[in-house]
């Protein structure tokens, strides 16, 4: 199963890309989540939360091609019914389009009738992307608020 | 945004993209068997669903299939509905919570 998410965001590839590989900025809209890893092709990434019990997810950095295409594998660990699902892919393309960039993530390789929360937190995620990008701001989602208030993260 | 409001105020539109939350990826012929209406009206309803960033196509050897594309309305919620709706809905949820 292939599942595609696209969005406009008013910036440009270099500052998209830093805020896509930047652990510090990515848990400003992912959550709070912290993604840590050196960004080079095959190296590991770790998915994680101050707030949560254990890693949230883990995967290799399969390509990566600043500030244009980066393409990873992904295991969800945030619980027992995602774990089962496996290993997938997720692939983020940025393109330049007038004074924006069109962002594009493919999340494929996911089994036919895969748990959505697989893949259904990127509206969420990229909403609070193009937000920050754009303005500065934090956005709050119910995704935000699942480990604490953005608040609560600011501090710690 | 009112090219998203545009694209969601039709009712074929809408029955577009329950098809595609049903199975993502179809092509345009797949498409065109679930509607009565000329492969000319299904293609031009697709390509308003596509100017709406709603629907994103993707090649694939000869075929190109169509997804739904879920972001846009995300961004009309948080816009939107985030704002005016939820302290309503929330205040509602809770008075029949209470009244239950």
């Amino acid at each position: 199963m292939e599942k595609v998410f696209e969005i406009y965001i008013r910036t440009t590839p270099e500052r998209l890309w830093e805020a896509i590989t930047d652990s510090e900025i990515r848990s400003k809209y992912q959550f709070g989540s912290r993604f840590s890893s050196d960004f080079t092709p095959g190296s590991r990434f770790e998915m994680s939360h101050p707030g949560a019990p254990g890693p949230l997810g883990e995967g290799e950095n399969l390509e990566v091609d600043p500030p244009r295409r980066l393409v990873q594998s992904m295991v969800a660990l945030w619980s027992d019914e995602v774990k089962s699902e496996g290993t997938s892919r997720v692939t983020w393309e940025i393109e330049p389009v007038g004074d924006s960039c069109r962002l594009t993530v493919t999340h494929d390789e996911l089994r036919d009738g895969a748990n959505n929360e697989l893949y259904g937190g990127w509206p969420m995620i990229l909403s609070g992307l193009k937000t920050w990008l754009e303005t500065g701001e934090l956005l709050t989602t119910p995704g935000s608020l699942m480990y604490g208030s953005p608040a609560d993260l600011s501090s710690g | 945004m009112d090219a998203v409001f545009k694209a969601l105020a039709d009712p074929t539109r809408r029955r577009l993209l329950d098809e595609l939350f049903r199975e993502d990826g179809q092509t345009l012929s797949a498409l065109e068997e679930r509607f009565t209406m000329t492969r000319f009206g299904v293609m031009k309803h697709l390509k308003q669903l596509e100017e709406a960033d709603l629907v994103v196509t993707k090649r694939r050897g000869r075929e190109k299939l169509h997804f739904l594309n879920p972001v846009p309305i995300r961004l009309v919620h948080d816009r939107w509905v985030s704002k005016y709706a939820e302290p309503w809905a929330a205040a509602l949820s809770d008075l029949k919570n209470r009244l239950e």
